[in-house]
């Protein structure tokens, strides 16, 4: 036998080969698109209804829309800029309105690719198969689902023309950070609607698609570049456009969005307007229901919270020694003191800003709501209201500043110690809560009793549990920011107390109320006592531990408190103007106290407070000058912070004290005489 | 048949080109490019598909969200049938009553001004001074601030909120549950007769003797006895009977006014001032000894 017909021999078994393997191919095929028809999902009709799932909406109180979950905004192909529709097709699929669903060409290239080069796997799907993987399968690469999505694909080439496929397709396309579809994808990005993306714009979404986390243009910006590169490239090899084009539009400037909220909310307020949402009318009515939600929040006041919040942390650890620069050029793991800022509308309860740490990327925990820190002296308002109702006191009494022990029953005796271990002798009330006087507190403590101040501060709005231990006067017990800011408040309004609130009406999509919040007073304190704390802890702001906000150039009437717990792992300020009532917290999440780097303790006066006075300075801003309002009964004098004696003439430093009606100040008849415990008359109480 | 090689050229060219081969040959070019070209495996696939399609599962990832989506519509409307509802139902209320009794544990009912204005005159004078003052209700509705009124249970009494356009409250009124269950029995006209209600049983008289009673009373204390005498003249039928109560509360005495519409009869029950209720009572006990305990039926006094 020659050679020639040995080859044709071997050529003859291999043809007869083939022929048996493809009929056994073909047959095999058959069966299996009889298996895979089986639980074929059922394709949409019309395909648009894929997008009809509304979005619930979340607006700020001032009609703005802060947030978006879910549904889809879905646009007609006219109204897509032309160039983000021939970027698509040049990137993902060039030959799309030649086929019928599958690009055999490329398909036979992957196949051998894959097969054949171990380690590499070749994607050729075509917009219609992405379109039916979008919408139907799993993103797990299994032969099988790549068989159903290849028919589910076929299916819809034949039920659908190629612009409706591709219309479909543009407004499912998932481009990252919570935008699905061209008309999110161009707002979110660009802030404009999808027809007037420019051809720079238009390549840099038509990249996202591929891989959405890899090229997002807010974190990988450099990447987000070269892959919009790849995208001109594209165009041009496609002939869409000429490389000049391509070249001007590479180098033209993204103008990126600031991002919104969406999906991940992104903000501690939205995190708990979403838990409330959810906790409500449960997960599925808040995701696919379409909600239109109101809520209180200003997003001036937040963004300002945000700024003055990370503005203070920085200068606290700068105070600390700790240098941001170096932490972040080194990415050396430091653990950084952490913040909460509080705002709510006096009035209402309504929370006008809410911010729970320095930075919701870093640390999702919302330290404004879930954390309970310790307030330290931030609580004595609580105490001096309950003193002053329950004891014939007024605030131009006089106690003596000195060590005390209180015994305990059952328990070792309790003595608390001045900040700084200094003790300065006789003083007035209003005098020792503007300076934060532990060893007087103590002592108004121990005569009205641990419970009466709880009481107190419950009917102001703190809900957080409470020891009835003496100490719970100096704060010794943990309550959240929103629970100070909102308590405040009740001191703000005279003793009218409004619960706080984030959430002020509920729509579904039609537009018909499932609830709207109705804002309700409830007095809860004596108007006439309230003011003398008020004007009290207007002492404190003026010239008392938390002066530092008036030399901050805060010049509003304004009330508040310091707080700094023992081992200055906590530094509150919180503090109020008639309508707005606010609380700041620093300090570290656990284990470590706030120390400057001469080793001195870091105060609420320090720490706190002047990111109060950067916050409010902004929030009221152009606000008129609006006085407390002063009960009838109330008239004011002028005392001696030392003995409380009707101030006159030769009197050091008077201080202007609010009294009530049948509340008197003695004349001083020892006008001569050296100040001691006999010479003072007004009422007395010593340790 | 064994293969064999072909012995010369002629053979070679004849096996080459046999009809059979070039046949098959183009039949396979054939399949291959117009497929390649009119794409018909695709088409047939898709067509049968399309076929197929509304008898296949809705299932994969956009038919749940879809599911879900009509969920979350359910639930919804569900909310909002029932808030509608209460709402319909409240608005549809002509006494105080039937407006309470829409209001659930948890889900209060909204109302114009108006319409609360109109449900608060159904009620006797003394029960809705008690309410509200009718001077304060003035001042609030002539300055035009009260828009809306939000009625929510309050354990087993109810809290009635006076909003303004923002939903602030104006004024907030206090219904304990001893008045509203009293308000109740009043707008109720109850089915049946005095002695089935115990609280009158030892005092009921014939409707002639008490209105002859209530007629020698000074002019201006007739009202402290029936307030609303013009509410008993808009019942259908007539007054047979009345009884007055053995039990005084909060300084009123209620009456039954036992009506006769029909083959029915119903009891009407109104307050009166206790002092006014006790004087008509001492006249009719003067008048005619001890009231007949003993009435079994109007005809005993017609």
């Amino acid at each position: 036998m020659t050679h020639v017909a040995i080859i044709i021999r071997m050529l003859r078994i291999l043809f007869y080969a083939a022929l048996a393997l493809s009929s056994f191919a073909a047959l095999a095929g058959i069966g299996m698109f009889f298996v895979a028809v089986k639980d074929l999902p059922r394709v949409p009709e019309p395909l648009s209804r894929i997008i009809e799932t509304p979005p619930t909406e979340i607006y700020a109180a001032t009609g703005e829309k802060i947030m978006v979950i879910g549904g889809r905004e879905s646009v007609p192909l006219s109204r897509v800029s032309q160039y983000f529709i021939q970027a698509v097709i040049a990137t993902e699929d060039h030959r799309f309105w030649e086929h019928h669903g599958i690009d055999k060409l490329r398909t036979l290239k992957a196949l051998w690719i894959t097969f054949f080069k171990p380690g590499k796997v070749q994607g050729a799907s075509t917009i219609t198969q992405q379109l039916s993987k979008n919408l139907f399968f799993s993103f797990k690469r299994r032969y099988m689902r790549k068989f159903r999505e290849l028919l589910v694909a076929l299916q819809i080439e034949s039920q659908y023309s190629k612009r409706e496929i591709l219309e479909a397709y543009i407004n499912q396309i998932p481009f990252g950070v919570g935008a699905h579809g061209i008309e999110q994808g161009a707002r979110t990005f660009f802030g404009k609607p999808a027809s007037e993306l420019t051809l720079a714009e238009s390549a840099l979404l038509a990249g996202l698609p591929k891989s959405p986390t890899r090229y997002n243009p807010y974190i990988h910006y450099d990447r987000a570049k070269k892959r919009q590169r790849v995208v001109l490239l594209r165009m041009v090899a496609v002939g869409y456009i000429t490389q000049a084009m391509a070249d001007r539009a590479s180098y033209a400037k993204l103008n990126l969005q600031r991002l919104p909220a969406r999906a991940r909310t992104g903000s501690y307020f939205l995190d708990i307007v979403v838990k409330s949402l959810e906790e409500r009318y449960g997960p599925n009515v808040v995701h696919h229901g379409g909600l239109k939600v109101t809520t209180t929040i200003d997003p001036q006041l937040e963004s300002q919270a945000i700024k003055s919040l990370q503005k203070g942390l920085i200068e606290l650890e700068k105070m600390m020694g700790i240098h941001t620069k170096t932490i972040e050029s080194s990415g050396e793991k430091v653990v950084r003191p952490q913040g909460a800022l509080v705002a709510v509308e006096t009035n209402s309860g309504a929370i006008k800003a809410l911010v729970g740490g320095r930075d919701y990327s870093e640390t999702e925990y919302n330290r404004a709501v879930e954390s309970k820190r310790l307030p330290g002296s931030g609580f004595k308002p609580f105490l001096y209201y309950t003193a002053l109702e329950k004891l014939d006191i007024n605030p131009a009494t006089v106690f003596i500043d000195q060590p005390v022990t209180i015994p305990v029953i059952g328990a070792k005796n309790w003595s608390p110690r001045n900040f700084g271990l200094k003790y300065e002798g006789p003083m007035i009330l209003k005098r020792a809560l503007m300076n934060s006087v532990n060893s007087i507190a103590a002592q108004l403590v121990e005569r009205t009793g641990p419970e009466e101040v709880i009481r107190t501060a419950h009917r102001c709005g703190i809900k957080s549990h409470l020891e009835p231990v003496y100490s719970v006067a100096l704060g010794t017990s943990g309550v959240s920011p929103l629970e100070m800011a909102s308590s405040f408040g009740t001191f703000a309004t005279g003793g009218v107390r409004h619960e706080p609130f984030f959430i002020s009406r509920v729509e579904d999509a039609l537009g018909r109320v499932l609830e709207e919040h109705i804002v309700s007073g409830k007095r809860s304190l004596d108007a006439s006592l309230v003011y003398q704390v008020v004007d009290m802890m207007r002492g404190v702001v003026d010239e008392g531990t938390g002066s530092i906000v008036r030399r901050l150039g805060f010049d509003l009437p304004a009330a508040g408190k310091t707080g700094t717990t023992d081992g200055y792992y906590d530094a509150w300020f919180t503090g109020f103007t008639p309508t707005l009532s606010a609380s700041v917290w620093v300090g570290y999440d656990k284990g470590e106290g706030l120390w400057d780097t001469q080793g001195n303790g870091i105060t609420g006066g320090r720490g706190a407070a002047p990111i109060w006075a950067d916050f409010m300075i902004k929030a009221t801003e152009g606000e008129p000058h609006r006085e407390f309002a002063i009960p009838s009964d109330i008239r004011f004098e002028n005392v001696d912070p030392i003995t409380g004696y009707k101030a006159n003439d030769s009197t050091l430093n008077p201080v202007r004290i609010a009294l009530r009606e049948g509340q008197k100040v003695y004349e001083n008849i020892f006008q001569d005489e050296t100040l001691n415990d006999s010479t003072i008359l007004s009422p007395l109480w010593g340790p | 048949m064994e293969w064999y090689e072909p012995r010369d050229f002629k053979e070679w060219a004849k096996r080459l080109f046999a009809i059979r081969h070039l046949v098959l040959i183009l039949f396979i070019l054939g399949v291959f490019i117009s497929e390649l070209r009119f794409d018909w495996f695709e088409q047939t696939v898709g067509s049968y598909l399309v076929t197929t399609n509304s008898k296949r599962p809705e299932s994969g990832a956009i038919w749940e969200i879809g599911h879900r989506t009509i969920m979350a519509r359910q639930t919804l409307d569900q909310i909002v049938t029932d808030r509608q509802f209460l709402q319909r139902e409240a608005r549809g209320a002509t006494t105080f009553t039937q407006m309470a009794l829409n209001i659930l544990p948890n889900k209060g009912i909204m109302v114009s001004s108006e319409r609360f204005k109109k449900i608060y005159l159904t009620l006797p004078q003394t029960i809705a001074h008690k309410i509200a003052s009718p001077f304060e209700m003035l001042r609030l509705f002539s300055d035009g601030s009260w828009v809306r009124t939000y009625l929510e249970k309050a354990g087993d009494g109810l809290k009635i909120y006076l909003l303004n356009a923002n939903n602030r409250v104006l004024k907030e009124l206090e219904i304990p549950s001893d008045l509203i269950q009293y308000i109740k029995r009043i707008d109720m006209a109850l089915t049946g007769k005095l002695e089935e209600l115990p609280s009158f049983e030892n005092r009921i008289y014939s409707a002639e003797r008490f209105f002859a009673a209530l007629s020698s009373l000074p002019q201006e204390d007739l009202r402290s006895v029936v307030s609303q005498p013009e509410m008993l003249l808009s019942m259908p039928g007539h007054i047979v009977r009345v009884g007055i109560s053995d039990e005084a509360v909060s300084g009123f005495i209620e009456l039954g006014f036992e009506i006769e519409d029909g083959t029915q009869r119903k009891v009407i029950l109104l307050q009166g001032r206790e002092w006014a209720v006790w004087a008509l009572r001492s006249y009719l006990e003067e008048k005619e000894g001890e009231p007949n305990t003993n009435l079994k039926s109007q005809n005993d006094w017609m």
